[in-house]
């Protein structure tokens, strides 16, 4: 290490700064490549039944010609799945020779539909507790604060488990457990959000005219809370994901159907990782890249409208 | 002092809900004398088995109203007193399980700290020092992947590449192995894949914020300062600059510190360590709320300690917010 | 060591700062020399590329943004793109303009001393906090034990550019760059502050440079005084003959630019009109004519040249005290306005007129 190659980053002038800081401000090439995979793996799932696919759950069974060891005649036996990727299955084939380009884009419509009520539930729920917490002020605030800081400090994991043991392990229920947990973060988002905006001229202006409290909630602070919350929107729903996963991989998400954590759950035995890698590896490949996608969009939002404190 | 009274309130009340909360939920689940009892717990013929399932009842004081045995409970649990498990044979205390389940996941949980901050803060550093060159560009992008990779998976690949197809490490943790020592046969190695696949994700966040923090500090005034002063490159970005960069890493530290919990559920079923995250699961599945209480109480207590721990480390880190 | 044996040799120094407009030339062609034990002031406006100037000298801002050409010989050894870390703290310190910020905050005074004394002379840590607590001592500040346990925020500005100046001269340099040092402080203790670093420069032998806006600043506390504006010399000279004979209109607006004490208390003050040069694209003549009330049409086409007389340098075609300046300055009144289009008052007053160069 040179010092003449330290210089320029340890000492660099204030004028350095002032590019970075206009180019900041584009969500950029990465972004719309992101909402670009989005929208594939989206409208995939969507249309998954009338794409050219074929049936995630019927048994592709390959067969060879052997010789009979006792006749020496060649007959079709059965060869033992699970199937490397080929050309007829280009994702190869689970331990029951299906295929796990189906299986997967299948998966996608639970984990996605989860993932989207999820954090929908909790934009819903935590988003009006926070808006109105922090726009009333006063014991509401507090109590409210407290049940998100109770709900911050518990293991949400351990929550989840709890509520699915308690209830029932369905496709609704846990949507709603997830979206339980991201209640708290989107609160608190909300909550400082509201107190941001409820100092600005425009709300002090509108109160002086004598509009109502309801009014200046949904006409002049949800418009600007809801900006910065698209960004998190997104982050939040990767998380869903993400969650649905590791409790499919736990063994316990939803019983019927297949998700991306139960696909993977399914490969990740050791010997089937080290035999047939790829029916824990194609799961995992889509579940990345939706994660990435989300998160990288959400990530340039926030950048985008300046959101500085985000607790996810 | 006022603060710090403060604090300890809000603990308190933090850990009264959560106990509640729990409490509430584990007693909807099912009826805990199948656990102790077996299949006779519903017998109501025999009146050997009834009297049986009547001293069992009167025992944990099954008979009693919720909110008593709820108050029975939180008496016995702050002497210590966690009670017994009641879904294994025998009853023992839960806390035979904790002593047996909790260094497994604190010997896990800490290597992987300390795993994340040692390969956080050089590379932090080094993206900082060199910031928007490809070095830095190339280090943000996979940070960026790390943090988009569920725990489950980053565990399967990292058990694929080094456990499996290089066979560098060991795949499987023994629990019976001592732990210290360098060979497969011992505990220390066998956490190594278990404590990056929880590392990782964690290095990557605190990469990023560290890296955020030290370019505005590099800016300052006394990094020049140092430098004029004939302070080496090094000495400046570590002695100088680091430690006032570390507010948002140790924020945050605070904040993943309960996340970390879950994750080392992830990674002790896919790695098999027998730690209070899989004991945690065991227990919900089977009902055991003794069990569930005592641990989830045991880790929201240590999140909590963790966070108090955080806002003493701040006064540590810059004299000007000592109180 | 002997004194008046040059120690800094500066010559055609150049620093340009490459912009989306083309280059910045913040420092163009300078040229001076400074003796071991003396001081140099260097006066100017912010912007005129003083504190470029000894940055650029001290080498730090070398960037890949940075073009710096021309030759800074330190003690017979060519410095100009060379790395000169080895340097810093040990033969050439600096000292910051605002102590607030300049000590790092979160580092106890007695380290922040320690650390050089121990790289530079050597010493062990319990050899080198006796000699921080000296140096602590010598600058003026009480109870030096119980500072050097103390943060930075638990002293006052005036405390913290004393324990700047201890740092800087902690490795015993040579050589000493005070870049207006006492800008951020209060006005009560600029005057300590100035006075302690020139007692230190002297009592030490040290060279230094003397970075301010302030020309009464510099006067009685500098050797020699270099005015710069839009990164050139206009003029240089040894301090007691710049103030006996002003010769560069830009010296002379600078210091009717000054609030004086000695002044009577409604003596109006005359801010020089107009602002800083443009550095990417200057025009071809002086760079002060747009702001000179003596600019001619010869000021606006050609660039002086720096005029060296018996050590007296500047750069003017109608220097201050002569006939012509008389005359452009006549001309000027008469149409109202000077070859550039500054508007000038057409009666001005006697007093006003002669100023502080009579």
């Amino acid at each position: 290490m040179t010092a003449a190659t330290a210089q320029p980053e340890l000492i660099a002038s204030d004028e350095d700064e002032l590019p970075n800081f206009v180019a900041k401000k584009k969500l950029g090439f990465g972004f719309w490549l992101a909402i670009t995979w989005l929208i594939v793996i989206i409208g995939a799932a969507v249309l998954a039944p009338v794409l050219p696919l074929k049936d995630p759950d019927q048994n592709f069974v390959q067969f060879e010609e052997k010789e009979n060891p006792i006749t020496g005649k060649l007959t079709e036996s059965p060869v033992q799945p699970p199937y490397s990727p080929s050309s007829t299955h280009i994702f190869g084939t689970d331990q029951d020779a299906r295929d796990m380009l189906s299986r997967t884009i299948y998966g996608a419509r639970v984990s996605l539909v989860v993932g989207f009520a999820a954090i929908a539930f909790g934009m819903i729920v935590g988003g009006t507790l926070g808006m109105i917490a922090g726009f009333i002020g006063g014991w509401f605030d507090r109590i409210v604060s407290f049940l998100f800081l109770c709900l911050l400090s518990f293991p949400a994991l351990v929550l989840a488990i709890l509520i699915t043991a308690l209830i029932d392990r369905s496709l609704f229920t846990i949507a709603l457990t997830l979206g339980i947990l991201a209640i708290a973060p989107v609160g608190r988002l909300a909550r400082a959000q509201t107190l941001v905006f409820a100092e600005r001229e425009f709300v002090t202006a509108a109160r002086t005219i004598g509009a109502k409290n309801s009014r200046i909630l949904i006409r002049e602070l949800l418009p600007n809370v809801l900006i910065p919350m698209s960004a998190l929107a997104l982050l939040g729903m990767a998380v869903s994901i993400v969650a649905e996963g590791s409790l499919a991989f736990l063994g316990l998400s939803i019983e019927k159907g297949s998700t991306w954590g139960k696909l993977i759950l399914t490969g990740s035995g050791i010997s089937d990782l080290d035999k047939a890698p790829w029916i824990a590896f194609t799961p995992i490949i889509f579940l990345f890249l939706t994660v990435v996608a989300l998160n990288f969009a959400g990530d340039r939002l926030r950048d985008y409208f300046d959101v500085r404190e985000i607790t996810v | 002092m006022k603060y710090w009274l403060q604090r300890l309130g809000m603990m308190i009340a933090l850990l009264i809900a959560v106990s509640m909360l729990t409490f509430g939920a584990m007693s909807f689940l099912g009826d805990p004398l199948f656990n102790i009892l077996g299949p006779i717990a519903g017998d109501t013929e025999n009146p050997e088995n009834v009297a049986k399932v009547q001293a069992a009842k009167e025992q944990y004081y099954l008979d009693k109203p919720v909110p008593e045995r709820y108050v029975r409970w939180a008496g016995d649990f702050i002497t210590g007193d966690f009670g017994v498990q009641f879904s294994t044979d025998g009853q023992p205390p839960v806390s035979d399980l904790v002593k047996e389940r909790l260094p497994r996941t604190i010997q896990l949980t800490v290597m992987a700290q300390i795993l994340a901050l040692g390969i956080a803060i050089p590379w932090g550093v080094l993206s900082a020092s060199r910031a928007n060159s490809l070095t830095d560009r190339a280090s943000t992008m996979t940070a960026f992947g790390f943090v988009s990779l569920p725990q489950f998976a980053l565990g399967i690949i990292l058990l694929y590449v080094f456990g499996i197809k290089l066979d560098l490490l060991p795949d499987t943790y023994n629990a019976t192995d001592p732990f210290w020592g360098f060979t497969h046969g011992h505990r220390l190695i066998q956490l190594i894949l278990p404590a990056f696949t929880l590392a990782l994700p964690a290095a990557s966040t605190y990469q990023r914020l560290l890296r955020t923090d030290l370019i505005t500090t590099l800016q300052e005034d006394f990094v020049l300062m140092a430098r004029a002063k004939g302070m080496s490159r090094r000495k400046v970005l570590f002695g100088h600059a680091l430690r006032p960069s570390m507010f948002s890493v140790l924020t945050v530290f605070g904040i993943t510190a309960g996340a970390l919990i879950g994750g080392a559920l992830i990674v002790e079923t896919i790695f098999r360590i027998p730690g209070v995250g899989l004991a945690i699961v065991e227990a919900i599945l089977r009902e055991d709320f003794p069990v569930v209480l005592a641990l989830v109480m045991i880790v929201t207590t240590a999140f909590l300690v963790l966070n108090v721990l955080v806002d003493l480390l701040y006064s540590v880190l810059d004299p000007r917010v000592r109180r | 060591m002997a004194v008046n044996t040059p120690l800094l040799e500066v010559e055609n120094f150049n620093v340009g700062f490459k912009t989306e407009r083309g280059l910045a030339k913040a420092v163009d062609g300078v040229s001076f020399v400074l003796n071991r034990g003396e001081t140099l002031g260097i006066v100017g406006e912010s912007g005129s590329g003083k504190s470029v100037l000894n940055r650029g000298i001290m080498g730090l801002i070398a960037s890949s943004r940075v073009v710096e050409t021309g030759s800074v010989i330190f003690d017979g050894v060519q410095l100009a793109n060379q790395d000169r870390q080895d340097l810093w703290g040990k033969r050439i310190s600096m000292i910051f303009q605002d102590p607030m910020t300049s000590l790092n905050p979160v580092m106890k005074i007695g380290k922040q001393i320690n650390e050089p004394i121990r790289k530079h002379l050597g010493f062990s840590k319990s050899q080198a906090t006796e000699r921080a607590i000296e140096l602590l001592t010598s600058v003026g500040i009480p109870e030096p034990a119980r500072r050097i346990s103390q943060y930075p925020h638990e002293m006052s500005g005036g405390m913290r550019q004393r324990v700047m100046i201890a740092i800087a001269m902690s490795g015993e340099p040579e050589m000493m760059v005070a870049d207006e040092p006492t800008t951020a402080l209060d006005v009560t203790v600029q005057k300590y502050i100035l006075d302690l670093l020139r007692q230190v420069q002297l009592d030490r032998g040290m060279a230094m440079t003397l970075i301010t806006h302030d020309l009464g600043v510099a006067r009685g506390r500098t050797d020699q005084i270099m005015v710069m504006y839009g990164g050139r010399i206009m003029e240089h000279a040894e301090t007691e003959a710049l103030f006996a004979n002003m010769r560069h209109p830009y010296t002379e607006a600078l210091l009717a630019s000054i609030p004086r004490l000695a002044h009577a208390k409604h003596t109006r003050l005359s801010p020089i009109p107009g602002a800083p040069p443009d550095i990417v694209e200057p025009p071809p003549g002086c760079r002060f004519a747009p702001r000179c009330r003596y600019a001619q049409q010869q000021c606006i086409t050609e660039s002086p040249a720096v005029i060296d007389d018996n050590g007296h340098r500047y750069a003017c075609f109608y220097p201050v005290g002569t006939d012509e300046n008389a005359e452009a300055l006549a001309t000027n009144q008469a149409r109202g306005e000077t070859a550039t289009g500054l508007k000038i008052g057409p009666a001005p007053s006697k007093t006003d007129n002669d100023g502080e160069n009579g």
